[in-house]
């Protein structure tokens, strides 16, 4: 009977297992980079809008006021 | 033509991140850290790009104290703003690393500590700028205030130079162990950030432009 198979196949899970852990923080450390970038992203796009709404508004303003 | 300049470098910024994660993806793992240690293609141009955006953050505040002209001002607070994101998420990259290698979300040693206290003062400024109305009293203490917190940079630069910290030495200089073909796939990350850097810089300087204009079409409503 061969004794060292069950401790090859132990050593192929623990490393399974550690794999897994270091992917799991590689991708925490992945997804949180990318949505902080893509909120900050998504803030300057809204505020641009705002902007150019109230560009928009106080030029239509200012002409109803020189009619 | 700005507008398609800042499409281009964003395109190829994409293109360049697109090919470049799927390059990182192959590399071999690192043999004390697992693959954890792929996070430093992310960490580390993030830092880089955060110190360049405080540099120029720097020379438009002494620009603006120097001419008085709020385009500096425009320039020093658009840059501001992109390097706190690159900074927010280099201390969360970096925090999540520290979580997997060392077991902690955080210590309080010389690098992260100097980081921290740089996110704080770089957000201070951004906080301080709301807190004032006037335009030129804001951006004179504002550029004040970029130039003090600039003090700072410096000491997160060196800070692993100077004192015994938990953050790694560097590996990239001062006979640093990271392997030539893996600095090629850092230095093209570093790369597409920084575009990615002056594309989010120029459409936030635009913002501030359209601010600008925003107060002067206010002002003529009231003169009316």
């Amino acid at each position: 009977m061969d004794l060292t198979a069950p401790l090859f196949l132990a050593q192929i899970v623990s490393d399974e297992v550690r794999l897994q852990h270091e992917y799991e923080y590689l991708s925490y450390g992945l997804t949180a980079a990318w949505v902080i970038l893509a909120v900050y992203v998504l803030l300057m796009v809204s505020r641009e809008r705002k902007l150019k709404n109230e560009i928009g508004r106080l030029r239509a303003m200012l002409e109803d006021r020189r009619k | 033509m700005r507008d398609k300049i800042l499409f281009v470098f964003g395109v190829v910024a994409m293109g360049i991140l697109a090919w470049n994660v799927n390059a990182i993806a192959r590399l071999p793992e690192e043999t004390q850290q697992g693959v954890t240690f792929k996070i430093i293609f992310f960490h580390v141009p993030m830092w880089m790009c955060a110190t360049m955006a405080a540099t120029v953050a720097l020379l438009a505040s002494v620009g603006f104290l120097v001419t008085k002209n709020f385009k500096f001002d425009a320039a020093a607070v658009a840059s501001t703003e992109v390097g706190l994101a690159f900074t927010t998420i280099g201390l969360v990259t970096g925090s999540i690393w520290g979580r997997q290698i060392w077991g902690i979300w955080w210590t309080w040693d010389a690098r992260l500590t100097s980081a921290l206290v740089c996110w704080i003062l770089y957000a201070g400024y951004l906080m301080l700028r709301k807190a004032i109305e006037e335009p030129t009293q804001r951006a004179t203490f504002a550029a004040v205030f970029s130039i003090f917190a600039f003090i700072d940079v410096p000491i997160v630069v060196f800070s692993i130079k100077w004192w015994r910290t938990q953050h790694p030495q560097p590996v990239f200089w001062s006979g640093g162990s990271f392997p030539p073909d893996w600095t090629h796939h850092l230095m093209w990350n570093m790369l597409a950030m920084l575009l990615l850097g002056i594309v989010m810089t120029a459409v936030r300087l635009r913002q501030e432009e359209a601010q600008r204009e925003i107060d002067s079409l206010r002002r003529m409503a009231h003169a009316l």
